[in-house]
């Protein structure tokens, strides 16, 4: 065999195990969702499915808060419950059944009900990455959700009744830098170019190609060669529909004829034009990163400013003097033969690098200063932070509690359609209020529907005035929640179980974006919608 | 929407005997399959070949083409349609040693819809045709032998008598050709 | 059993709630009673189809909404990398059948659930197991296999005078993951969009053109592309076609694909993407799989019970900005090869004398199809038989002795199922022989 000693790296056992999540969101991340520590509330089919979905890929340890014993309901919808379990406290079975999930995940319990807990120590839940709650009542969230809320621990509510489900996250401030869009713009700054990327540009001069030298130069070049001879004819970049048509033309018309005269235009020259649409408009500051840039946050750094804003605050001192971004450094595969490709590549990648280091060096300084350790700002992530630069996000979400005090909520838009899962929203906040009002679910008790019916919908009408709404809730929607009582359904439970899961993941990694802030599902007809309240 | 179920009559029974006659059913790419072979409409220099006719799914096609560089040759090419039939196009490989640029000496070809952009609207013809293509217009732009490439866009005359070499058996630079002449 | 029925009783009082308490957007003939949770725990046979990470998690939602009778069938056995979402195996269990863990599982923790496994292909049964249940869900990774389901089910359907008969409709609820990202959908055969309705839905596999890979490899996957498609078929290192699970394997395509890169200039070749390439990987998670079986054993629920309607009949799911869903009804294709194939009967008077070439006849001057040039071809035993095909000279040289054969001949049986592709119609249309006589029992 020609073949010289295998020189394959040995791959750890974690990494074979996590393979397929660590695709996703990588070493990095993997490592920070190992030191996670995840608090639920009430072991509840919906709060164990959501642990499940945070034991597999790996989260450091969970604690389980929850008072209940089990019972028979417990047992025909919740998975970590053992039939043999009936009157044992739940959080302690839930709690052995879910570490069996998983040995590298640590896990504990208190057997105590939540209340209990927030009265004798307050501070018990601050130094958690995530609270998840589920089945909390309205009297028990509202201290809760202020104090986490003035704790910054970010604060996840899940319910789930028939065949409806709620999710609320609760994040005062959430930095992202890995967003993972699903498509995004190539960074070619074509309309810029700094000296190198111009020297090496300027070197192609495209009607004097022969075919096969047109069929291996990158579409970057052939663009560039056309932007520019329409800037020596115009004074300007192409902006107009019709000015990028004349550069299409141009290019269309571009090939050498072959012996019938036909012009055949290559593959690279189709690219090029492709990228006129996308690529050629001057590279401006997102506005969604000069709102960042220009962020309190960002202006005012202080000793307990996280790395995102000293790496702000650096970015922004560089945005000033170059009026750009840091160059993204990737270059989209373009057809070309490999040396034109691999050369126009390390420019771009070399450019991204010099401009990366001046900005964690920047950023170091400015650490320094504020008296911050030089450890808290990584290399690794200052690149991660300028490559991503142009997708940057923070996220301030609202205190559960202010929502829920709140008078005059105008939901007047979204309840113009009588299709709008906010309905849904309405009778869920009347069901929590007849919870705190009864102590039971309306229609808990099969001859309390009709009665119950009656309560609820005098319990959402009072709601509605306080928000001075005038809109009216159908009464098929309050029976039909009625009709429930309270009954919790495990597929459902599952669905807002993975939901709610994978939010805890991206506020636990800081990659991909978290739901902002209030998720509905109506398992009736599949379908969601998110609102902002 | 119908109901389904009517629970009076949901009884299944395990056993439920088969309908007479019953066999195993044509696959959906058995189906399609069928369809291209009957309504294949070859060209008059392409002819197909089933070793076995009950076995619609494997055949090879001969190419004996009647005008460019490759006149008087005659190349097979091996077809291989699997279960995923037509959402992944067909498995071919050229049998016949050919000095060509799209082709390399595994009898691995270049050819667009074979890969890249094979859709599962094209058929059977399609390749046919684009295959056929391949021996009136080599295409030394996306080349699998760079040397033939390369000596076709320098010098078609040389290019020209590598071609007839190589089809009369011999030695085209280092590489050893088998006789492919019709 | 007292032990398994004493709490039976009370535990499903949720499921209860819902099956016998009626409410105003249930199924428009939904008749709550206790008869439906008697029938969900009683007699609905339901098949899971995989027992990956969409098969663990459905066989766990249907069990816990309360099917007792449950199959399931996969021929995979347990891989570390399924731990990070299968929840059903354990580190002890890897090597072992995934149906066969899960159903024990499932079956231990949930007293009175039979899951029954079936280690083995889908193939491997034919319509007698498939038609044994009310409803299917499927929960693949395999396009292959998710349209043999769809053609085994709508081979299924029987049709009276081209009327179909509703009690051979098994409904198909399918899943399907990647990332992030997945779909649910209900297929109600013969009646919405089939697999094969859909095919364009699925993204084809990531391929490159074969010169540039070849010539002017520009990214790392191009390298390894190279040595899978190229070098390995030519040095055929191990003298065996290449296995993305045995290491060595995959370390020589590492190998080489490094040393290509290195030759190129081209940075990037990682172990984990050389894998990734290999063998095609797709990411996976476990809330990804939670959610979607979650909706999945949600639709086997308002199917078997028709206590809502049913998902008409698409949705799409992707939670990498928020939470988005998407609801759509699949448009039907109404030259769909598989279902809008509706089998059409033909008489034959007398199997015996008719000849293949008065079958051929008849279809060609009969009113309802006119053909021109009709190909046909069967099944017998189990194999694909040619019977006729005019157009092709090799097939037809060696089937013109088949047209003077008589139909019994040719070893076709009352039932027999024909493929007829003519210029005439979009697709091959299938034909059930129907013998007339009853003496044409072979000896």
């Amino acid at each position: 065999m020609s073949s010289p000693a295998p020189k394959s790296p040995e791959q750890s056992e974690k990494s074979k195990k996590y393979d397929r999540q660590l695709r996703l969101w990588g070493d990095h991340g993997q490592k920070v969702l190992e030191n996670a520590k995840i608090c639920l509330i009430n072991a509840t089919a919906l709060g164990t499915e959501i642990l499940k979905s945070l034991a597999l890929p790996g989260i450091g340890s969970f604690t389980i808060v929850d008072g209940e014993k089990i019972t028979d309901e417990d047992i025909g919808t919740n998975f970590f419950i053992e039939s043999d379990s009936i009157g044992a406290s739940r959080a302690q079975v839930t709690t052995q059944n879910l570490l069996e999930l998983n040995p590298d995940v640590r896990g504990d319990y208190i057997d105590e009900t939540v209340d209990h807990v927030l009265a004798h120590s307050q501070d018990f839940f601050d130094t958690f990455s995530v609270v998840i709650a589920t089945s909390l009542p309205e009297k028990v969230l509202m201290p809760l959700s202020r104090h986490l809320w003035e704790k910054n621990v970010p604060l996840i509510v899940c319910r789930s009744v028939g065949f409806l489900g709620y999710i609320r996250c609760q994040i005062k401030e959430h930095t992202i830098i890995e967003a993972h869009p699903d498509n995004e713009n190539a960074d070619l700054r074509l309309d810029n170019p700094w000296p190198a990327l111009q020297e090496h540009l300027e070197k192609f001069d495209i009607p004097k190609l022969d075919n096969k030298e047109r069929s291996h130069v990158p579409a970057v070049i052939i663009l560039y060669y056309y932007l520019n001879q329409f800037k020596a004819e115009h004074g300007h970049l192409p902006k107009t529909r019709a000015e990028k048509e004349e550069i299409k033309r141009k290019i269309i018309e571009s090939p050498h004829p072959d012996e019938h005269g036909i012009k055949h235009l290559e593959e690279n020259f189709k690219e090029a034009i492709r990228y006129i649409n996308t690529c050629v408009n001057p590279v401006k500051i997102p506005s969604n990163v000069q709102a960042i840039l220009n962020d309190d946050s960002c202006i005012n750094l202080h000793q307990t400013s996280s790395s995102f804003w000293v790496l702000c605050a650096a970015l922004k001192e560089f945005v000033e003097s170059e009026n750009s971004l840091p160059l993204k450094g990737s270059l989209p595969d373009m057809a070309a033969d490999t040396n034109s490709y691999v050369a126009l590549q390390q420019l771009y990648q070399k450019q991204a690098q010099n401009q990366s280091e001046i900005i964690y060096r920047r950023a170091l300084e400015i650490a320094r200063t504020l008296g911050l350790s030089q450890e808290s700002i990584t290399e690794t992530e200052a690149k991660l932070f300028c490559k991503y630069a142009s997708q940057l996000n923070v996220i301030r979400g609202s205190c559960i509690a202010d929502e829920y005090q709140k008078t005059g909520l105008d939901f007047t838009s979204y309840l113009e359609d009588p299709d709008s899962l906010l309905f849904h929203y309405i009778t869920l906040r009347g069901l929590e209020r007849f919870i705190s009002e009864f102590n039971s679910y309306p229609g808990q008790l099969d001859d309390h529907v009709e009665p119950d019916l009656l309560k609820l919908k005098s319990i959402i009408g009072k709601l509605l005035a306080e928000w001075g709404c005038s809109q009216i809730i159908r009464d098929e929607r309050v029976h039909e929640v009625c009709r429930y009582g309270g009954a919790e359904l495990h597929s459902i439970s599952a669905i807002l179980g993975g939901c709610a899961a994978q939010e805890a993941i991206k506020l636990i990694t800081s990659q991909y974006k978290p739901l902002n802030n209030t998720f509905i599902y109506d398992g009736i007809t599949s379908t969601s919608a998110s609102f902002t309240l | 929407m119908i109901k389904l179920f009517s629970l009076k009559q949901q009884k299944k029974d395990g056993e439920a005997s088969p309908r007479p006659g019953n066999q195993k059913k044509a696959s959906a790419a058995q189906l399609r399959i069928t369809k291209d072979i009957n309504e294949l409409n070859l060209p008059k220099t392409c002819t197909t070949e089933f070793p076995d006719p009950d076995d619609l799914l494997s055949f090879k096609l001969v190419i004996c083409p009647d005008e460019g560089f490759y006149k008087t040759g005659r190349f097979v090419f091996s077809f291989k349609v699997g279960p995923n039939y037509p959402h992944e196009p067909p498995k071919v490989k050229c049998e016949t040693q050919v000095y060509h640029p799209n082709i390399d000496q595994q009898g691995n070809v270049c050819l667009n819809i074979l890969r890249e952009d094979w859709k599962p609207v094209l058929t059977i013809n399609s390749i046919v045709y684009g295959l056929q293509y391949l021996f009136l217009e080599p295409n030394p732009e996306d080349p699998l032998n760079k040397e033939a490439a390369e000596v076709l866009t320098t010098n078609r005359r040389l290019f020209e008598q590598n071609v007839q070499k190589a089809m009369r058996g011999g030695y085209v630079g280092s590489t050893y050709f088998d006789r492919c002449l019709k | 059993m007292t032990e398994a029925q004493e709490p039976s009783q009370k535990r499903w009082a949720h499921l209860r709630k819902i099956l016998e308490r009626p409410g105003p957007f249930c199924h428009p003939e939904f008749e709550p009673s206790p008869e439906i949770m008697d029938f969900i725990v009683t007699s609905c046979k339901i098949l899971v189809v995989g027992a990956g990470g969409l098969g663990c998690e459905l066989l766990k939602d249907l069990a816990l909404m309360g099917f007792k009778q449950i199959h399931v069938i996969d021929m995979d056995t347990i891989d570390l990398s399924n731990l990070n979402r299968q929840f059903l195996f354990r580190q002890k269990d890897i090597g072992q059948s995934k149906a066969k863990v899960a159903a024990e599982f499932i079956n231990r923790r949930i007293p009175g659930c039979q899951v029954t496994p079936h280690f083995c292909k889908i193939q491997d049964y034919d319509e007698g197991f498939y038609r044994s249940f009310h409803i299917i869900v499927c929960g693949l990774d395999s396009i292959v296999a998710r349209r043999w389901i769809n053609g085994m089910i709508m081979s299924l359907l029987c049709y009276e005078d081209g009327v179909l008969d509703n009690s051979t409709i098994i409904p198909l609820v399918d899943g399907g993951t990647e990332g992030f990202k997945g779909n649910a959908r209900v297929i109600v055969p013969g009646n919405s969009a089939c697999v094969e309705c859909t095919l364009d839905l699925y993204p084809p596999q990531v391929t490159y053109p074969l010169c540039t890979i070849a010539n002017t490899p520009r990214l790392p996957e191009h390298c390894i592309e190279y040595v899978k498609v190229v070098m390995w078929p030519k040095e055929n290192p191990f003298n065996a076609a290449l296995d993305g699970d045995d290491t060595q394997h995959v370390g020589w395509i590492y190998e080489k694909s490094l040393e290509r890169a290195a030759q190129f200039n081209i940075t990037g070749v990682t172990y984990r993407l050389v894998q990734g390439v290999v063998k095609n990987i797709i990411p996976a998670v476990a809330s990804t799989n939670a959610v979607i079986a979650g909706v999945c054993a949600t639709e086997v629920f308002k199917i078997a019970t028709s206590c809502c309607l049913p998902l008409n009949n698409y949705m799409v799911f992707n939670d990498v900005d928020g939470i988005y869903t998407y609801t759509y009804t699949a448009e039907r294709k109404d030259n769909c090869v598989v279902c809008s194939q509706v089998p059409q009967t033909l008489l034959i008077p007398d199997a015996t004398k008719m000849k293949l070439k008065d079958l051929i006849q008849t279809l060609c001057e009969d009113e309802t199809y006119q053909m021109k040039n009709p190909g046909l071809t069967t099944t017998v035993g189990g194999k694909n038989k040619t019977l006729y095909i005019s157009t092709i000279k090799s097939i037809e040289e060696r089937t013109r002795d088949n047209l003077n054969k008589s139909l019994v001949e040719l070893g076709l049986k009352d039932g027999s199922e024909i493929m007829v592709a003519d210029a005439t119609t979009p697709m091959t249309l299938v034909f059930c022989l129907k013998f007339q006589s009853s003496d044409v029992e072979m000896n």
